[in-house]
């Protein structure tokens, strides 16, 4: 009956926790260099800007949507910030200009979901093409790769820069986790945002404006990608807008997914994101030292996300009481 | 003669928790049988157990005197045993017709052939339905004929309908009987699941009651009256202090005039209605389904829009207003108390103390944007208590709870935005017999308090007994206002259906 009762204390964060502790165990006995601390420093700093899509995404899927213009927002506005530096505007200008663009577009995508009331996944999916088609056609000059222009001043640090010992990507996305953290679990808005997720009619009626808080849930989302862009651009000295057109966007959800948060709005939390950003690091980087290819490592990775949800489902079978319209 | 279905000793827990405790039960062929209880005896967990929704954690099910267990819905009604849901379980984006005929589809499935099919068919049945209609644009009552009617298709030898009277009109539950007794002639056996006394009496062959998953007596309809029934479902007898109008009652006096509605119009809904409200007392609102009551007060409260050219004027206390969204409403003082509180009425994944915090911060009464869980705890101690929560504690999620105590905390989420106006739609539906009298309670002391007070209700006893003054509803207007003492159930019903 213990077991049985240990059994039903699972759940998905729970059972990927588990896995990724375990598959850490396997890894640091079987692989060489994997517990090495230069090691495990490049495996979260690898995950660091897949962690911090993640917490933007995590922001739009509690409040019941979904947003896939995030690897867009990310490319183009930090790609045309460095280019607006390269033609000699001062930095400060050129990187608020950048953010500026970013949090303007997710906003009108914004206003798409929550005025116009197209469904977030076309919303988003438009413009997300939107934003690569129109950076790349008026916006960015030259090849798909923007690179770094020189004097970008302190700013360079967040992706290159060390604090305490610890990579600066990594500081960055450790201190964005704490900041969403604190606003989801103690501002109102963050309570709105749960709420919202949970049952929409419920909020409208309780008297929350519903369609300003899931535009500011884009904007957020929007500022979020931004700060993901500078220090993927800043680590690399680069920004290569066909990023746009890999699958990331795809790992980011896979993150958020893969640690629990529930598609359906309304039931997830940080940890989650840090749960699920942990296990595709040590994978990746577990795989990257046994020098297993790409493609087959993609494969692996899509195994692990049915299994967990397949296990959580078989652990915590949806029945009419917790099941959700639109539950996966 | 060997019962069709019958249950020994059957035992369900969900995590542990048991919500049936070795309850037996029989059905005889061609058998009307009635199962009551207060919400949360187990009543809906039972039947489900005998439709293959849940397995049985211990204990046997006999069907046709040989132990059956049933590992789905679907399998069920394979085997002649079908259930209407509560919450109806059609397909909203297909057709009347293509509802009654789904799982039986021919392969080759012409729609014309199954129109007329359907269209014969619904005729036999008496229920006016048409068969090309989407299901999505059928009413409540129309949708459970419906389901009525895809039971009795599927050749059904056991049909369990879960409180299949709530939603019907008197002269669709006339149908609704006579096509019972039809089936019951039939040889098709019945379970009644029902919180209608005087219906289950009328219609049944058998009732058996349950408390707390346990079955407490089985025996002839004829053996039981109303007051033994509540007796037996609540272990006492309150029938008396619920809806007796023979206790003499005070009538509160008009206060000062807190709502004017001028005109008012929304669609086909609401057409031209105007009447007003008053403070300090409870305005009572009767009307059937579909008669525009629910729209009315949705209205005010900004829930929906009223139409822009023509839509009337609402006046609150002397100022025109007009609601886009309930946001200004709820920060006027104007608040609306669902009659769907599944769906619209409280967060689902959130505990009782978050539920009711949320309303606090939602109307900006706090002044605070960081959230502070004293301040939430103390919220919650101060409401539970007053409204009589049961609960183990204000941290348990509001889903858990029976629907009495869920409608206390909807309720609760509403009080803490301090209300001037509230307007309450349904108010005691799916609520058991004991919570109704602490509701009534509750909705007494706020008229006391000086608050202007609706109540919206197509039970006529709920209406007498509570409201101050009795407005009546017909096709989208308030027809007719009457004074307690001039009111009778007849009359009221006259207003709302002619």
């Amino acid at each position: 009956m213990d077991i049985g009762k240990a059994f039903r204390l699972l759940n998905q964060e729970r059972i990927v926790f588990l896995l990724t502790v375990l598959l850490f165990v396997v890894f640091s006995l079987t692989l060489n260099n994997f517990l090495a601390a230069g090691n495990l420093l490049s495996l979260v700093r690898s995950v660091a800007v897949l962690g911090i899509l993640g917490l933007g995404m995590l922001i739009v899927v509690l409040g019941r949507g979904i947003d896939l213009s995030l690897v867009a927002t990310m490319a183009i506005s930090v790609a045309w910030a460095m280019q607006l530096v390269s033609q000699g505007m001062p930095v400060y200008a050129a990187m608020t200009s950048g953010l500026l663009f970013a949090l303007g577009i997710a906003l009108i995508t914004g206003i798409l979901v929550a005025y116009a009331e197209i469904p977030p996944l076309f919303a988003t999916l438009a413009m997300a093409t939107f934003i690569y088609g129109f950076g790349r056609a008026h916006m960015i000059t030259g090849t798909d790769v923007v690179y770094m222009p020189k004097d970008m001043g302190w700013i360079v640090e967040l992706g290159q820069g060390h604090f305490l010992g610890l990579p600066m990507p990594i500081v960055v996305a450790a201190a964005m986790a704490l900041v969403v953290f604190l606003f989801l679990k103690y501002t109102k808005l963050g309570a709105f945002i749960y709420a919202i997720g949970d049952n929409l009619p419920a909020s409208r009626i309780g008297g929350i404006s519903v369609r300003p808080m899931l535009a500011l849930q884009y904007v957020i989302s929007g500022g979020i990608a931004f700060v993901a862009g500078i220090i993927t651009a800043t680590s690399v000295e680069a920004m290569n807008t066909r990023v746009v057109n890999s699958n990331m966007i795809y790992d980011v959800i896979l993150v958020v997914v893969l640690g629990g948060v529930g598609l359906s709005g309304g039931r997830g939390n940080v940890r989650n994101v840090i749960v699920g950003t942990l296990l595709i690091g040590v994978l990746m980087n577990g795989m990257t030292i046994m020098d297993v290819q790409y493609t087959i490592q993609n494969v692996i990775k899509s195994l692990i996300l049915l299994l967990a949800i397949v296990v959580d489902s078989i652990v915590n079978p949806r029945d009419e009481q917790t099941g959700q319209q639109g539950d996966i | 003669m060997t019962p069709v279905l019958e249950l020994k000793t059957v035992f369900k827990e969900f995590h542990g928790v048991a919500a049936i405790r070795g309850v037996d039960f029989t059905l005889m062929p061609g058998e009307v049988h009635s199962l009551l209880g207060e919400n949360g005896a187990g009543k809906s967990t039972l039947t489900k157990i005998m439709a293959g929704v849940y397995e049985a954690s211990s204990g046997e099910v006999l069907f046709d005197g040989k132990p059956r267990v049933f590992g789905s819905p679907a399998e069920a009604l394979h085997n002649g045993i079908a259930m209407v849901f509560q919450e109806t379980s059609l397909i909203p984006s297909l057709t009347v017709a293509q509802n009654i005929y789904l799982g039986n589809e021919k392969f080759l499935n012409r729609l014309r052939g199954i129109y007329i099919a359907a269209q014969q068919f619904l005729q036999s049945l008496n229920f006016g339905v048409d068969p090309t209609m989407y299901v999505s644009q059928l009413g409540a009552a129309q949708k459970q004929m419906v389901e009525i009617a895809r039971a009795v298709h599927h050749k059904a030898r056991v049909i369990i309908f879960d409180e299949p009277t709530a939603t019907l009109t008197p002269e669709e539950k006339h149908h609704f009987f006579s096509l019972i007794k039809r089936l019951k002639r039939d040889g098709v056996s019945i379970i009644f699941i029902s919180h209608a006394l005087e219906e289950a009496l009328e219609i049944s062959d058998r009732i058996t009651i349950l408390r707390d998953g346990q079955h407490v007596v089985t025996d002839e309809a004829s053996n039981f009256d109303r007051d033994t029934i509540i007796s037996a479902m609540v272990g006492r007898t309150l029938s008396e202090e619920l809806y007796s109008r023979d206790r003499k009652r005070t009538v509160r006096p008009y206060g000062r005039k807190v709502l004017s509605v001028q005109n008012l119009s929304m669609g086909k809904m609401v057409r031209n209605t105007s009447f007003s409200v008053y403070g300090g007392q409870i305005t009572g609102i009767f009307g059937l389904i579909g008669s525009g009551r629910t729209e009315t007060a949705k209205i005010i409260s900004g829930v929906i829009k009223r139409d822009f050219f023509h839509g009337g004027e609402v006046r609150l206390e002397g100022r025109s207003v007009r609601y886009r969204v309930p946001r200004p409403a709820v920060k006027d003082g104007v608040v609306y108390v669902t009659e769907d509180r599944k769906i619209e009425g409280f967060f689902e994944t959130k505990s009782i103390a978050e539920n009711i915090y949320m309303n606090l911060l939602s109307a900006d009464l706090n002044k605070r944007s960081v959230i502070s869980h004293s301040e939430m705890m103390q919220l919650a101690d101060e409401w539970t208590a007053k409204l009589n929560v049961k609960a183990i504690d204000a941290n348990a999620r509001v889903i858990e709870l029976s629907g009495g105590n869920q409608q206390k905390v909807v309720i609760a989420r509403s009080l803490v935005q301090l209300p001037k106006l509230i307007i309450f739609d349904e108010p005691t539906r799916g609520v058991d017999v004991g919570a109704i009298a602490e509701l009534h309670r509750v909705i007494n002391e706020l008229a006391d308090a000086g608050l202007a007070v609706v109540v919206i209700s197509s039970y006529l006893p709920e209406i007498l007994n509570l409201a101050d003054r009795i407005l009546v509803s017909r096709q989208g207007r308030i027809v007719e206002e009457f004074s307690v003492d001039e009111a009778t159930e007849e009359k009221i019903m006259y207003a709302a259906v002619h």
